[in-house]
């Protein structure tokens, strides 16, 4: 339990090295792109070189993939801030997302499973 | 009360009823349990109730929404493990989410001009299907509300996660890479989280697809959208 804890906390640690290496890059470069997407190159590429290994950070990155939502929970929360969308307009903004997000996935879907297939009939005639 | 002490209460108390949350959901998986959904509103209902102010909460949950951006850098390791099956579909990817973002920032205008949305409600929702720190540049590029913005990117993930996998059997959608990138072009991170329920392959299609559709909306914020806003509201 403890050495779990301690490999945990660790490699949060370096994950967060990186994050904060990302946030201080974009700022001094004034880069149009959030420190936490530098954090993600600088990781990735790191990775490729082989200055990090997966098993520093494997079970840390894990588990904030896997708890994804909870950290969307609190900015959930703070539509509490926006009483006034929630109203007749808010209702029908809910809707044109509900509808637009629809649209978007079936595109995007639609799209990317016809040029799969595509490609794999392209693959077995060749 | 210190602050130390708020952060403390609050971390604890948001964790436990996610996991709750959690729990519910997966004994009962209908919609309306979805965890982004039942967990704010019980949140908000505690809140409501012991008379606190949202930003109170706010600060005592300040370090769950700091992980957003640990976990963010996090995405690099699906995307490392699987380099090789990403670069073999990389014209699928790119095609793909080309026509996402376009249908996306599309449907949001020509739904914004159906129903009459004005100004700053329809500048600021049309990023709103990346993930929160990008909606937020593209949405102060092209003039919007930066705030409103975050608010229309997690009322898209909640819709998103919900809806995704009624789109998935509705248009039959077999492959991973089909899979992976409709739910994280159409949902950012949190439909990236349910892909990750589907597999690891989806998981890392959905990644790849998110990152793709912020990097591609934050180019069209710059040239597309300022002059497909000139064209419609002028």
């Amino acid at each position: 339990m403890v050495r779990k804890t301690i490999t945990m906390l660790s490699q949060l640690a370096i994950i967060h090295v990186f994050y904060f290496a990302g946030v201080g890059l974009a700022h001094i470069l004034s880069l149009p792109v959030p420190g936490s997407i530098v954090g993600l190159v600088l990781l990735l590429l790191s990775l490729f070189a082989g200055i990090v290994k997966l098993e520093w950070i494997e079970k840390a990155g894990g588990w904030l993939l896997a708890e994804l939502l909870l950290f969307f929970v609190p900015s959930a929360v703070g539509i509490l801030n926006y009483k006034e969308i929630l109203n007749w307009q808010g209702l029908e903004t809910v809707l044109l997302i509900l509808i637009s997000t629809f649209i978007v996935m079936a595109a995007t879907g639609f799209t990317a499973e016809k040029l799969y297939r595509r490609k794999r009939k392209g693959g077995h005639t060749q | 009360m210190t602050t130390a002490l708020i952060i403390l209460i609050g971390t604890i108390v948001t964790y436990v009823i996610y996991r709750a949350s959690k729990v519910v959901y997966k004994k009962w998986p209908m919609p309306f349990f979805h965890p982004l959904l039942l967990c704010p509103l019980i949140l908000i209902g505690i809140i409501q109730l012991s008379h606190l102010q949202p930003s109170d909460y706010a600060l005592s949950s300040s370090l769950w929404t700091h992980m957003l951006g640990p976990a963010t850098v996090a995405f690099a390791i699906p995307i490392y493990k699987h380099a090789p099956l990403l670069r073999k579909n990389i014209m699928i990817i790119l095609t793909s989410i080309a026509a996402g973002t376009l249908v996306a920032i599309g449907s949001s205008l020509l739904l914004s001009l159906v129903m009459r949305f004005n100004g700053d409600l329809l500048i600021s929702i049309l990023p709103r299907s990346i993930t929160t720190p990008i909606a937020i540049e593209v949405s102060k590029t092209i003039g919007g509300l930066p705030t409103l913005t975050t608010v229309f990117v997690i009322v898209t993930g909640v819709t998103g996660g919900i809806i995704g996998p009624y789109v998935i059997r509705l248009m039959a959608l077999k492959s991973p890479v089909a899979r992976g990138l409709a739910l994280g072009m159409g949902a950012h991170g949190v439909g990236t989280n349910k892909a990750m329920e589907y597999g690891e392959q989806e998981g890392t299609f959905s990644t790849i697809g998110m990152i793709m559709a912020a990097a591609m909306t934050l180019i069209w914020g710059g040239l597309l959208i300022p002059s497909l806003l000139n064209i419609t509201i002028l």
